[in-house]
């Protein structure tokens, strides 16, 4: 053992060698993942500058890939986004970690510099050809185009052939990957699924896009020409920091006294806390005393007398919603709906994490569909696509313990409803708990399982109010077929008993019609307003 | 005209009226409305001057329209054939009637009002009975209920029957063979050899058989009747016929328990809600609950069993009679008071007591059981 040698490596050499861990595990995933990292960076650039989104994406098979059972797909996105400095480039493109958003505490689609480093590299690991950029700014006269690789023992980006040429555009960002993969384009792992998911959930999106197989490009347009502004972040609570963080946290504030510390340091620290944190064994005599004098021995008393002490909750100002109003619209952009119900719950504190849950329920006219089969379940985190590992979601923890039969759907036991519905569940967080680093399953504790519990309750009662209305239309359609089914035979029954003459008979039908005719007028009036009101709630929401 | 031919002419009358009416409404463009006693616990009375469940004035309507239309067809579909029954005093069960509609339902004009479950069929003979204020019987629609097993050395029964004729029966003459009257108290006459002493409901026939063979009815005037368990119309009828023309006490014997006192025997005495209009002439007001009593556990150390709260059917009987004590008017009349008292013993020491125990005060006499009956009736242990 003793002649071993301890090496270091870079991030870029862990990430190239365990690259199954963010989302990379089999060719299938890896064109997803790819399109997902590409689409979610140029959806959080147009956001982070208020620019409507309008995205174009390619994907191509071009022929056999290099390994076995994979083909060469190559996966082309541009965005009409603020477009990226050409130094900027191989540090975003090439460098793990380099992000702008990480640990910000925004609700932001990327959180940690990861994802698109990462499928540069598997790019250059199956196809030996990085990514190929084109970018520019408004400050920028000509576009810049380039390769990127990663440097894998150095964690960096590498530029090869970079040019500069005219571009038809003011600014934004054209990328361009050829990968080993292989394309799945239906299903929970699909891309069509990830693209109208994609869509659902960003009514200001304008998407084109083109997959190999498909006959012509399509195009969704824009229902909102709101752009969704992320809230910024907030001070760090202090029940949600660990000892170390705290002392990390605190030795950065040096000098200042840990009164100012605490009160300017924090969210959700007031003047009336602090003296609650002196009744639970913070010292008096450090309050006004400097950080740096207090030392890391005090500073863990002190955590713990914070710890001890009862705080507001962390705000709920930090969460970011899509909203009823446009999740509605959006919704109407999938398909012809026969009837949907959407709900947007207040903001909430889960495990001291502000939360907030949207669901959004469709019955879709041209996806006819299985109706034993589940319901088409869409699970977004920070409005990204859920895409895999669905059976250990907090999401389909929640959507299974919910008795949908109540509200009329078909439902076995702890399982997901059936029936021909699309069910999307979106979170939203400035710190949501993933169970790995591919981001594909939410964390379950039991608060935030019973918030989106909730929030399908609420749906599903929204629901229940459209499929009565339904059965509604149905029972008077079919009482207007009692009429002209039992009507006359009242009458003859009548008649035989009372060994009634014919001219009884006639006369009788003829008060019979006029009665039932006034029962018929009325059913379908009322009919008829059943209809408008289906009418007006899809036209409230187109 | 015997009572038999004058209630035949009513009941045709009574439908006949009703058709009228309807007809004649429809002939006005005007909607006919078919008005019925709401057959249910929250429409009944208990009077104890009375002595049985009377209705309220709750009514159920039935106006025609687009709801109602497919019922009111079917109730004038079923009333016609139980009219042609009638007049050609052909009998039937439910069952017959729900196969002849299904006769005139498979091919016939009427295949919209097919019945495709016996229940639905029933439901509407049951609704118009309600709606003419009849008994089914009386429309010559019988179910298999018989009247209970009957035995007597003393009884003759004599039986009107439809073609005129008389049948006569003395039940001495059928050795330790029952006579079980049928369903049509008003064509029976009763007439008793030598003054009977009193008639003995007993709740199981077995144990009702058992006495007989050991010659109950031989030592004592009297009739022994067994029950059946739950008391069909037969029983209730036959009881109330016993009652009326022989002015003789009855006593009722059986299980203690709160189904048997709730189920068995207030049906016997104040009818069911479910049969509003009929306890008038299907109930025995005078029927008296001779046990088993809470004091006979005590008096006679009979062996008693404990209610099983983990057996459902147990439960839901417990609760049924947590719930008659809160909304069963006959439980709360003043009258029954004491009836009261033995269910709340029963809800509060959770147990049950069977008739047959009184085999276990001394198993080597046969006759114990009898003798004790007997007791308890002279003595006047009796509710």
């Amino acid at each position: 053992m003793a002649d071993q040698q301890i090496t270091s490596s870079s991030t870029a050499e862990y990430f190239a060698k365990n690259l199954q861990q963010v989302g990379f595990s089999s060719p299938t995933k890896a064109v997803l993942t790819t399109l997902k990292e590409s689409v979610d960076n140029a959806l959080d650039a147009c956001e982070d500058h208020q620019i409507l989104p309008e995205l174009h994406v390619e994907i191509l098979k071009l022929g056999p890939g290099g390994g076995r059972n994979t083909d060469l797909i190559s996966i082309r996105v541009s965005d009409n986004g603020p477009g990226l400095k050409p130094e900027d480039l191989p540090r975003v493109f090439g460098e793990y970690l380099a992000s702008s958003k990480f640990g910000r505490g925004r609700c932001s689609r990327g959180q940690q510099g990861i994802g698109i480093s990462a499928a540069t590299t598997w790019a250059q690991l199956t196809n030996a050809c990085g990514v190929k950029v084109k970018s520019k700014t408004s400050a920028m006269k000509k576009a810049v185009s380039m390769q990127i690789d990663v440097n894998i023992k150095k964690n960096q980006g590498i530029v090869k052939n970079k040019e500069t040429f005219d571009w038809d555009r003011k600014h934004g960002t054209e990328i361009e990957f050829q990968i080993d993969g292989r394309l799945q384009s239906k299903g929970d792992g699909g891309l069509f699924t990830y693209l109208e998911a994609t869509i659902l959930v960003n009514p200001h999106l304008t998407l084109h896009y083109f997959i190999h197989g498909m006959d012509d490009w399509k195009r969704t347009e824009r229902v909102t020409d709101v752009v969704p502004v992320v809230p910024p972040s907030s001070l760090p609570h202090p029940h949600t920091m660990k000892l170390g963080e705290f002392i990390t946290h605190a030795m950065a504030f040096g000098k200042t006294s840990l009164k100012n510390f605490l009160s300017k340091g924090f969210s959700r620290v007031t003047p009336g806390s602090i003296e609650l944190m002196m009744k639970n064994g913070l010292k008096k005599t450090y309050i006004n005393k400097s950080i740096i004098s207090i030392g890391e021995a005090e500073l863990k008393k002190v955590f713990a007398a914070i710890q001890n002490t009862e705080l507001p909750s962390p705000s709920t100002k930090t969460v970011l919603t899509v909203g009823e109003e446009a999740l509605s619209k959006s919704i109407l952009r999938l398909g012809e709906i026969d009837f949907f119900s959407v709900l947007t719950r207040k903001p909430k504190v889960c495990d001291f994490k502000p939360v907030v849950v949207e669901v959004a329920i469709a019955r879709f006219k041209d996806r006819p569909g299985d109706a034993d089969d589940s319901i088409q379940l869409l699970r977004f985190a920070n409005r990204v696509p859920l895409q895999f590992d669905k059976g250990g979601c907090a999401i389909t923890k929640a959507a299974e313990s919910v008795n949908w039969r109540s509200y009329g759907l078909n439902q076995s036991k702890k399982s997901l409803p059936t029936g021909p519905y699309v069910m999307a569940i979106s979170l939203t967080s400035p710190f949501i708990k993933f169970k790995n680093a591919s981001k594909e399953t939410v964390d379950s504790s039991d608060e935030l399982v019973e918030e989106i519990r909730r929030a399908l309750m609420q749906a599903g009662q929204k629901l229940a109010k459209h499929l009565k209305r339904e059965q509604k239309a149905g029972e008077l359609e079919r009482k207007l077929k009692y009429i002209e089914k039992y009507g006359p035979i009242l009458v003859t029954g009548l008649v035989k008993i009372l060994k009634a003459p014919e001219r009884r008979k006639d006369k009788a039908l003829k008060g019979l019609s006029q009665i039932l005719g006034r029962d018929t007028e009325l059913a379908v009036e009322e009919l008829e307003v059943a209809d408008q009101k289906l009418e007006a709630l899809e036209s409230e929401a187109s | 005209m015997s009572s038999v031919l004058q209630s035949k002419k009513k009941v045709m009358q009574k439908a006949k009226a009703i058709c009228e009416a309807m007809l004649s409404d429809l002939e006005k463009a005007q909607r006919p409305v078919l008005t019925a006693v709401k057959c249910s616990l929250d429409n009944s009375i208990y009077n104890a001057k009375v002595g049985y469940f009377t209705p309220g004035d709750k009514m159920v309507r039935s106006e025609l329209n687009v709801s109602s239309v497919q019922k009111l067809s079917r109730t004038i579909f079923v009333l016609d054939i139980l009219l042609n029954n009638l007049e050609i005093d052909a009998v039937n069960t439910k069952r017959e009637i729900y196969y002849m509609t299904k006769g005139l339902t498979i091919n016939g004009e009427h295949k919209s009002l097919d019945f495709e479950e016996q229940s639905e069929c029933d439901s509407i003979i049951d609704y118009i009975m309600d709606l003419l204020e009849i008994y089914r019987e009386e429309f010559n629609c019988f179910a298999g209920d018989r009247g209970g097993q009957t035995y007597s050395q003393q009884l003759v029964v004599t039986e009107f029957l439809n073609d005129g004729e008389k049948a006569v029966v003395d039940l001495s003459t059928l050795g330790t063979m029952p006579y079980q009257p049928k369903n049509k108290p008003q064509a029976l006459k009763l007439k008793v050899k030598k003054k009977v002493d009193f008639c003995l409901v007993v709740e199981s026939e077995g144990t009702a058989n058992t006495l007989v063979t050991m010659g109950f009815t031989k030592r004592h005037n009297c009739i022994l009747m067994g029950a059946m368990g739950v008391p069909t119309n037969g029983v209730r009828g036959w009881c109330k016929l016993i009652q009326d023309q022989l002015k003789v006490p009855i006593y009722f014997y059986g299980d203690l328990d709160a189904y048997t006192l709730q189920n068995i025997y207030r049906t016997l005495k104040a009818g069911s809600a479910a049969s509003l209009i009929r306890n008038k002439d299907f109930s025995a007001p005078e029927v008296r609950f001779l046990g088993l009593l809470p004091e006979d556990i005590k008096k006679y150390n009979l062996p008693y069993r404990v209610v099983k709260e983990n057996n459902p059917k147990e439960a839901r009987a417990l609760k049924k009679a947590k719930d008659a004590l809160k909304n069963d008017p006959f439980f709360q009349d003043k009258k029954n008071k004491k009836l009261t008292q033995i269910l709340h013993f029963l809800i509060k020491n959770k147990i049950r007591c069977e008739q047959q125990a009184l085999m276990s005060v001394d198993p080597k006499d046969p006759l114990k059981p009898e003798k004790i009956i007997i007791e308890k009736i002279k003595s006047g242990s009796w509710v």
